[in-house]
């Protein structure tokens, strides 16, 4: 309960910060609002728009839900959602000939293996190594970018070249859409089944409650028997798991394609949309559908303004500051009001 | 006073003071003379820190003085009595690692954050005196860079700076190797010679005895005696620090059954790869509360976390059953997880029991009405059952610890000081819980430095000492 009213009061602070950051850019507030609200959920196509943008953002959100709770601070989301594409890309080479009803999950499974691997690398390194996660997962992104940069130039590029990126994917391997007139797509209710299975994972097995006793006390865990290195490694193949199968269901769901820009920073968005979710699965998906939502409906404001292409990221990076700051200071709140008790 | 006889540079005048319910120093009495090297000693809680702390003014006593050159010292000041001349090393070493030597130096001697920063002038003094000592110590060293021994040196050499009369050195051998103990002796029979007295804690008998020319031995807070090392011996000392040991629970009153626990020879290594235990061979059976006495750092915890499984053997091998309750020393460290709930972390101990999961799946609902029934069956004091675990006092953090082990009937437990910071209401329910799971078939492995508690519960008792078991305490400390 208290979580949920903390999520609110953020939610409603964030929408302040936005009123004040379109009054900066001299526009009309209440108008510029009623659009970013109308592209969002004004229409079919605005609520489809929110969705897909959502849905890379649940998956990668609850990708940081799950290192964070086992205490590894993974900030290497992005480098897992572009391995995550680079591997069902590769995969996409050797299955494209196979039925469509089992090329499309082999892709989507090479992706979160991809991611997984990648993840459990950092993971492995800290446990077994002493090198913290929240380096090594800043570093291997920029592995990732360069590592993408490098198969759309070479092994991976287009034959008919010129263009640096990959064959697209035949239509007939692509996520299923529902509606000629919107890209919305079935990775979306993929995204909901996982948010059921990640919460029972770490509420209801063992395992998951293992791992949320490694991450809130190591020492203890290890006395109790739970082997905390292994499930920290373990959080993290799931975590790059979830942000490969992000980075999956985008290539194969919306983009078809992985090129030099597949990446659109859903890997460092997951981190607010975990922290506004209180780190809880169910939190970090109403999360990502606010976020989806709110970028969504920026696009639109981009396209009616002459504002100039930047409203988007600066809107982002303020939602973002914002949700960081907000729980900082509620949080701090709560420290004081217990202090005085 | 006759001539013969000078005045003391530094007495102790009758001295007590009490923590909570326990007396750490009890009208104790004693006497300091320049030139000479006196050691303090006793067991675990015995008062030494205590005693010092007041000395060097960092705890002030409920009664009783300091007399210092005749004079009343200030209480409570530990930077005045510094500048009168009573410096003490800690056993801690108060150095910033990441400074250089002289950076350490001068830190300790600025006196205002408003003139300018002179290294050379600060340190000077102290580079001095390391010269005069015969010690090369280079200044511009980071000090996280050198051994140990060279950084006790370096805390020597700030007690010293100040021309201290009085050097405290709390157990300064606790963290050197052989060769820096002997090393370290030679500097304190220097500083003696140049007529600073000199004030050692210590535990251990062999070194007592090779440095110090008086000793005091103190006893649960009480000044047992005083006496001239010339004039003892220690079997005598061991006698004083131990005294008359309370009697053991009979074996005749539990039925002892087959052997439970069995570790043959086994090598343990400390975290920092030190021998922590050293050839050790002990069996435990079921029905018995088996003992393990000693002072503190001997290998206690490492013996434990061998026996539980979770420290691995180097060498040697061990029997033990599956299901083991482990009642770790340090509750907040390694029992508990404090930000979880008191539900998750009774859970935590009895995550193997077929009641509460299946096929790795958590019975919600069944967890809940156990947890319940265990905050019931133990009266530990709760909110509610999701409160965070940090919530309780630290008698009902212990309670859960108990509650959660003692629930899976386990067929060995291993307590390591188990009624540590507990009242007394909190210290009788575990030893009470303790016993009785010992008398319904578990075997029962008590690592304490409590006598009394090892007296109050073990069937059978030995001691530890660097890692090693021995069959009295008088034989473990003075080895």
């Amino acid at each position: 309960m208290k979580g949920a009213l903390r999520t609110l009061i953020v939610f409603a602070g964030l929408i302040l910060i936005l009123a004040i950051t379109l009054a900066l850019f001299g526009l009309d507030v209440g108008a510029a609002l009623s659009t970013i609200w109308n592209g969002a959920v004004g229409s079919k196509a605005g609520i489809a728009r929110s969705l897909v943008r959502a849905t890379p953002l649940i998956f990668t959100g609850l990708g940081m839900v799950v290192a964070w709770r086992a205490g590894m601070y993974n900030i290497g989301g992005e480098g897992q959602y572009v391995m995550g594409g680079l591997a069902s890309a590769t995969l996409a080479l050797v299955v494209r000939s196979w039925a469509p009803a089992i090329a499309t999950p082999a892709l989507l499974v090479g992706g979160a293996l991809g991611g997984a691997l990648f993840a459990a690398f950092a993971g492995w390194l800290h446990v077994k190594r002493g090198v913290q996660v929240v380096i090594s997962t800043i570093l291997l992104n920029f592995v990732a970018i360069e590592f993408l940069k490098f198969c759309v130039r070479g092994p991976l590029q287009k034959s008919s070249g010129g263009i640096f990126q990959t064959e697209a994917l035949p239509n007939t391997l692509m996520l299923q859409r529902f509606d000629r007139q919107t890209d919305f797509h079935s990775g979306f209710f993929l995204a909901l089944i996982v948010v059921v299975i990640v919460a029972i994972y770490l509420y209801r097995t063992k395992s998951g409650f293992q791992m949320r006793f490694s991450g809130a006390n190591p020492d203890a865990a290890r006395a109790s028997r739970f082997e905390p290195g292994k499930k920290q490694i373990l959080a993290m193949a799931i975590s790059g798991g979830l942000c490969g199968l992000a980075g999956a269901v985008d290539y194969t769901g919306l983009i078809g394609f992985v090129g030099d820009g597949f990446s659109q920073d859903w890997g460092f968005l997951a981190i607010p949309v975990a922290l506004l979710g209180n780190l809880n699965p169910v939190g970090a998906a109403g999360a990502a559908v606010y976020f989806g939502g709110l970028f969504a409906g920026c696009e639109v404001l981009q396209r009616s303004e002459p504002i100039g292409d930047t409203i988007v990221p600066l809107i982002q990076g303020v939602a973002v500051l914002g949700v960081v700051g907000m729980q900082r200071w509620l949080e701090n709140r709560t420290n004081q009001s217990k202090g005085a008790d | 006073m006759s001539e013969s006889v000078p005045d003391p540079i530094l007495k102790i005048d009758r001295i007590s003071k009490r923590y909570g319910s326990v007396q750490a120093l009890n009208n104790v009495f004693t006497e300091f003379f320049s030139g000479e090297i006196h050691a303090v000693l006793g067991e675990n809680g015995a008062g030494k820190s205590t005693l010092v702390s007041a000395l060097a003014g960092f705890v002030i006593p409920d009664s009783g003085e300091v007399v210092f050159h005749g004079q009343p010292a200030p209480m409570g000041h530990p930077q005045r009595l510094r500048e009168l001349g009573i410096a003490m090393v800690h056993q801690h070493f108060m150095l910033v690692p990441n400074f250089t030597v002289e950076e350490n130096l001068a830190l300790d001697q600025i006196r205002s954050l408003n003139s300018p920063l002179k290294l050379d002038d600060l340190t000077s003094r102290a580079m001095e005196l390391a010269r005069q000592l015969g010690w090369e110590i280079n200044p511009k060293v980071r000090t996280g860079s050198l051994p140990v021994g060279i950084q006790q040196r370096i805390e020597i050499l700030k007690a010293l700076v100040g021309d201290s009369q009085v050097i405290i050195l709390d157990e300064p051998t606790a963290v050197l190797t052989p060769e820096e103990i002997d090393d370290l002796f030679s500097v304190l029979r220097d500083l003696k010679s140049q007529g600073k007295a000199i004030i050692l804690i210590a535990h251990k008998l062999s070194e007592v005895m090779s440095i110090a020319d008086v000793v005091t031995v103190l006893r649960k807070g009480e000044l047992i005696a005083r006496a001239r090392i010339a004039e003892t011996n220690p079997t005598q000392l061991a006698e004083w620090m131990v005294g008359d040991l309370p009697p053991s629970r009979s074996e005749s009153e539990s039925q002892v059954g087959e052997v439970v626990l069995s570790l043959n020879e086994i090598n343990v290594k400390g975290d920092r790869g030190e021998v922590a235990i050293n050839g050790l061979s002990l069996e435990a059976r079921a029905g018995e509360v088996l003992g393990i006495g000693g002072v503190d750092g001997n290998g206690q915890l490492e013996l434990a976390e061998a026996i539980v499984c979770i420290r691995k053997l180097d060498t040697g091998s061990r029997t033990s059953p599956e299901k083991i309750g482990y009642i770790p020393q340090d509750r907040q460290r390694d029992g508990l997880a404090l930000s979880m709930s008191i539900e998750d972390n009774l859970l935590a101990g009895a995550l193997e029991d077929s009641n509460l999961s299946k096929r790795g799946l958590l019975k919600s609902k069944k967890i809940k009405t156990w947890a319940q029934k265990q905050v019931e069956n133990f009266s530990i004091k709760i909110g509610t059952l999701s409160d965070p675990v940090k919530s309780l006092s630290g008698g009902n953090q212990q309670k859960v610890i108990v509650s959660r082990v003692l629930s899976q009937r386990p067929q060995l437990i291993v307590a390591v000081n188990p009624t540590r910071g507990l009242d007394i209401k909190a210290t009788d329910f575990v030893r009470t819980q303790l016993a009785q799971a010992a008398e319904k078939g578990a075997a029962v492995v008590l690592i304490s430095t409590d006598l009394d508690e090892l007296a109050e519960l073990s069937t059978r008792t030995v001691y530890l000492n660097r890692g090693q078991l021995a069959e009295s305490l008088v034989g473990a400390v003075s080895q």
